[in-house]
């Protein structure tokens, strides 16, 4: 699936116009773009953001939703290390859940839908406001080299901006070709052109690239939709935010509608499958599959009699309805026939119709897990670029590229999240160590610390390397300080209290099964970790006992990390195999090919990888545990410098 | 390899020797042996062992307790370092136990039992290493051990994994990623309208997983025997007709057989079979008192013999009055391991008069697995072998062929999965959280991956990509 492009010539020289030198640029203002450029601009870098068309910055160009399981873990993280994704989400969100509210702390997160539009132009009135942030409308023609290191951009224009870190963030840009039935263009997203000579340039460069695809459905006019057939969707009563900025959300929140598909809509695909382009095989690129097109559905799970779909409105002030469910490239007669064959679609009206886009992506092994790009220093991938999916997942990469970009452009060191950490730590350490055969996306289940990894205490894991790199204030660090404290206090208060000063008519309302001598004599920590105790409910009766002002959500996160607190030593010894030498670092150069005793296939894969860790070396597809012991005591041997 | 916990290992080389040692390294080392340990110089009432009583760089002379059944196993020495200043750099105990290959693995099935690992290949240099034990120039030869040890077992995981092991576990360890695949779906796509199987029925194939995996496990020692063969001793009293009785399963005149008791002077071995099962068998000399030194020697070994078999076979004439000298010896020789084959059964029809004790009780009430065979005629040495089968193979479970547990690793890789996995089942019962019962499941599938081979986070999601049809 990859092809690797051949170094070209350096071009002739060519006088150009000069702009005043940035120490980072950010290439792309999609989700990785802005947070890439936000956290660059606060961690005290002079930042340029350079998009194709200012008016998309922070374009939801697939569904108008963030957060979801894993998703919306990220976005919390994102916030918590100073990103910029949370606060514009609470600000324009028009309905917001809590997923899996009834299910265990570590698997609920936050999802939200946005309104498009609002989205768009709050992120954009957001950067504009930023200190040490420019941004710069233009197109990227080249990334500029000087042996081996970026030195900076070029416009198509033929304007030069000099820069000692540049973020590339391609989205679906890169050979972006669109296909609608039979018909195909280029571009990157529906109505804008398609970065072709970027992509000469990075191939150039020499990096593996290879093809994905992903795909949308068509826009339906909401005035010409029977909502009386679908059933409603309303929001939580009380909002749960994604930034720890955000108190409440107040905001007027609307329904979004659930139906479903019908044999009759699957006749329809069926029949003119021959038109699809999935299935002529005119599209290359691989698609993810948990994401398929309705067609896709249809062939693959032929049993299914119906499928799922989810109406959900673009925002307060437009018709524009997004049908999630029932992504599609058919040709454009075949998506009007089918969609109005769906019960409560009979009359609907098509906006615009869907399509599949294939673009390339660099494979991602070809970056440290600082996302910067092995090949040339100072330039960092992030996004759909390293093969990812996702505007959560973007907005992780771009919080990670941005943040070393900026570091390293300051001459400071820069950061790698760990596995063990965050969410965005696992999906860099898979991304890099692993590549993508598909597009990326996060589950909760691709961390091995998962019980760790809540959305709830996701500032106590990453806000103080927030802090350390400069990228949240103080006046935000102090908040953090205090929310710290609270929990602390509530925590001891647990320890403390005795179950049975509740007495009985609280207990009772508990509920618990089999005998109160059970838990009589013990504290109130013992009845957080019980598994019929119902949280919600506990919650209620700390926060009616503490009565302190402290805010409900520390009294959550306390009880939270009661409620796992007896598996986590499991946890670690399934996380960290080799213990505390999983953390045992590799250096960069080292010579892999002088331990005897290693095959030559390892050599080569440690060789193209360069694992920063022996844990990170123990994940790479095709390393055995034996080379792995052999790798850590040659480490302890002579260091393996190179 | 790399976790703090205790390892263990038989560190004496392979078959009998004068002594055995059974070494544990890790902070949990003298805690695990002391409460297998009863010394000389406690009083037998003593039930309480306190690691504390230990002295480092003392040696104690004591017995090996099985803490089941409160049998002793061998008498043995106990020696405890104390780290930092052992081999390891952690505190280090050696259990010197006669160099019996039975006892050996008993022994360390006890340890293990009571919460050590079996150390991987190299495991304890590789400790040495790291607490600076050791120097630079040793843990070159480190490396060299895990590479071949490493090989060695590929080879004969391999090997085993195109066999039955594999045709038995397979179908196992996709019943524990169908589960996980049920329950991570449940948690992960809420949105997708999909419907993954109630609790009640994931607890059930759980349980039928766990059973599975149970069986294998029993097989252990006869999986073992399978691979390595076994030794079976023919003893007896002089002139019973031991070596006849060797002679007729080897299938060849190999003894010499005379009238004239005590001609067989040394142990005689020989390789063959019984129902496939690679058998070492070996005459040993008449028991009895003697003045001749040959003799004598000859006697000690087929003590030696005994102690060492996994299957003693006690010949008794039928032709003749069972002595108090033969009461004895089937005595001396474990329940467990004993077979008893009356022979010379072709004679006159004496058998009933002759072969009660003194008491007057008959050789049959009195011990079980009794065969009457002839080694002239060949009559009972089928009913023989299918006992001796019987004993090798344990409990009904054990079918000749799909029971391919040979190696103690394989064996612990089982066990450790069956843990996790009952604790799953637990926690499942209890109502317990989706990822807190998950984290058991993975723990357990990655304990069968020792086995069968790893799998990844990447399969499970393929999987659930392919039941369920997720995505919006």
């Amino acid at each position: 699936m990859y092809d690797r492009g051949a170094a070209t010539e350096s071009r002739p020289y060519k006088k150009v116009m000069s702009t005043p030198a940035f120490d980072v640029i950010v290439i792309g203002a999609g989700h990785a773009g802005c947070e890439a450029a936000y956290i660059a601009a606060r961690v005290g870098a002079r930042t340029a953001l350079v998009t194709i068309d200012i008016n998309s910055i922070g374009q939801m160009s697939c569904n108008p939703a963030i957060g979801g399981i894993a998703k919306g873990h990220v976005v919390r993280e994102v916030d918590a290390l100073g990103g910029i994704m949370g606060e514009v989400i609470d600000a324009t969100g028009i309905q917001f859940r809590l997923l899996n509210r009834s299910r265990g702390p570590a698997v609920q997160s936050p999802r939200a839908q946005a309104d498009r539009n609002l989205y768009r132009t709050e992120m954009r009135r957001r950067l504009s406001e930023v200190e040490n942030l420019s941004i710069v409308e233009g197109e990227v023609a080249e990334i500029k080299i000087d042996q081996s290191r970026v030195s900076g951009v070029e416009l198509a224009d033929g304007t030069r901006i000099n820069a000692r870190s540049v973020v590339l963030t391609t989205g679906t840009f890169l050979n972006g070709l669109i296909h609608v039935g039979k018909r195909t263009f280029q571009a990157g997203r529906s109505g804008e052109p398609a970065s072709i000579k970027l992509a000469d340039c990075i191939r150039g460069i020499g990096f593996k690239t290879g093809r994905l695809k992903t795909g949308t459905p068509p826009r339906l006019d909401g005035r010409t939709i029977d909502y009386s057939k679908f059933e409603r969707q309303p929001g939580d009563e009380r909002p749960v935010p994604f930034s720890f900025k955000t108190s409440t959300i107040d905001r007027r929140q609307i329904e979004c509608f659930i139906g479903y598909t019908t044999e009759a809509v699957h006749d329809v695909i069926r029949r003119n499958l021959d038109k699809s382009p999935l299935y002529s095989g005119e599209i290359k690129g691989i698609g993810p599959r948990y994401c398929p097109s309705i067609e896709d559905k249809v062939v693959k799970f032929a049993e299914k009699t119906r499928h799922q779909i989810f109406l959900e409105p673009e925002g307060y002030n437009t018709y524009e309805v997004y049908p999630n469910g029932i992504s599609t490239s058919m040709a454009e007669e075949v998506q009007v026939e089918f969609v109005r064959a769906i019960p409560g679609l009979e009359n609907v009206k098509l906006l615009r119709p869907g399509y599949a886009v294939e673009y390339d992506f660099v494979d991602p092994r070809e970056l440290y897990g600082t996302l910067e790009t092995k090949l040339v220093g100072g330039l960092y991938h992030a996004g759909q670029i390293n093969g990812t999916s996702g505007y959560e997942e973007a907005a992780g990469q771009g919080i990670v590229a941005g943040a070393n970009a900026a570091l390293a452009a300051l001459d400071r060191e820069q950061i790698t999240l760990d596995r063990q950490q965050s969410y965005i730590g696992v999906m860099v350490d898979d991304l890099v160590t692993k590549g993508a055969d598909e597009p990326y996306r996060m589950f909760t289940s691709r961390a091995e610390m998962r019980l760790s990894l809540r959305y709830d205490n996701a500032d106590q894991r990453l806000t103080p390397l927030a802090r350390e790199i400069g990228s949240i204030n103080d006046t935000d660090y102090q908040a953090f300080e205090r929310r710290q404290r609270d929990v602390e206090h509530v925590k001891s208060y647990l320890a403390s209290a005795k179950v049975s000063e509740l007495g009985d008519d609280l207990l009772g309302e508990l509920e618990l099964e089999g005998s109160a001598e059970a838990y009589r004599g013990k504290r109130l920590d013992y009845l957080a970790r019980r598994p019929d105790c119902s949280s919600e409910k506990l919650r209620a009766i700390v926060k009616s006992a503490i009565s302190d002002g402290i805010d409900e959500k520390e009294i959550v996160v306390a009880l939270n990390d009661i409620r796992y607190s007896g598996y986590l030593k499991d946890q670690e010894t399934f996380a960290r195999k080799r213990g505390r030498y999983d953390e045992m670092e590799i250096p960069r150069d080292a010579d892999f090919s002088r331990i005897s005793g290693l095959s030559n296939e390892v050599v080569q894969k440690l060789g193209a990888i360069r694992p920063r860790t022996i844990g990170q070396a123990a994940r790479i597809p095709g390393v055995t545990p034996a080379a792995v012991s052999i790798l850590l005591v040659e480490m302890l041997r002579d260091g393996l410098a190179g | 390899m790399y976790s703090d916990d205790t390892i263990a290992a038989i560190s004496t080389p392979p078959g009998r020797g004068g002594i055995g040692v059974v070494r544990l390294s890790g902070p949990t080392a003298l805690d695990i042996a002391a409460s297998l340990f009863r010394s000389q110089r406690l009083s037998s009432e003593a039930s309480v062992f306190s690691s504390s009583w230990f002295e480092p760089n003392h040696a104690q002379f004591g017995h090996i307790i099985d803490p089941d059944s409160s049998q002793a196993i061998d008498q043995a020495v106990l020696t405890y370092f104390k780290a930092p200043r052992s081999y390891t750099g952690e505190d280090v105990v050696e259990l010197s136990c006669h160099g019996s290959p039975v006892i050996l693995r008993r022994v360390l099935e006890l340890v293990t039992a009571n919460g050590a690992r079996i150390a991987e290949p190299g495991e304890f240099t590789f400790r040495a290493f790291f607490n600076r034990r050791i120097d630079l120039a040793q843990a070159q030869a480190v490396r060299d051990v895990i590479n071949a040890q490493t090989e060695y077992q590929a080879r004969v995981a391999t090997r085993q994994l195109e066999g039955a092991l594999s045709k038995r576990l397979s179908p196992l360890k996709e019943a524990v990623v169908e589960i996980i695949v049920h329950l991570e779906s449940s948690v992960e796509f809420v949105e997708d309208d999909i419907s993954p199987e109630a609790t009640a029925a994931l607890t059930d194939k759980l349980d039928q997983t766990i059973h599975g995996l149970n069986e294998i496990a029993a097989s252990f020692s006869f999986g073992r025997y399978v691979k390595e063969g076994f030794d079976l001793a023919i003893v007896g009293r002089p002139n019973v007709g031991k070596s006849s009785v060797f002679n007729r399963l080897v299938g060849s005149d190999r003894a010499i057989v005379t009238e004239l008791p005590g001609t067989t002077r040394d142990a005689l071995y020989e390789s063959t079979s019984i129902s496939g099962v690679p058998v070492r068998l070996i005459d040993t000399a008449g028991i009895r008192e003697t003045s001749d030194i040959v003799e004598t020697i000859g006697i000690t070994r087929s003590r030696n013999a005994i102690a060492d078999a996994d299957i003693s076979l006690v010949v008794l004439d039928a032709s003749r009055q069972l002595e108090r000298e033969g009461i004895q010896l089937l005595d001396s020789v474990p329940e467990a391991r004993r077979i008893v084959a009356v022979n010379k059964v072709d004679l006159e029809n004496i058998l009933d008069e002759e072969l009660y004790d003194e008491t007057g009780v008959h050789i049959s009430e009195l011990y079980e697995n009794v065969v009457s065979v002839s080694a002239l005629t060949g009559a009972g040495f089928e009913e023989l072998a299918a006992k001796i089968f019987e004993r090798l193979s344990g409990d009904a479970s054990a079918e000749r062929d799909d029971i391919m547990l040979t190696d103690a690793r394989q064996h612990h890789a089982v066990q450790c999965a069956t843990e996790h996995l009952s604790e799953a089942r637990e926690l499942m019962i209890a109502g317990e959280l989706e990822e807190i019962v998950l984290l058991k499941l993975r723990a357990g599938l990655e304990a069968l991956g020792r086995l069968t081979g790893e799998t990844l986070t990447e399969d499970i999601l393929g999987q659930i990509f392919s039941t369920f049809c997720i995505g919006k």
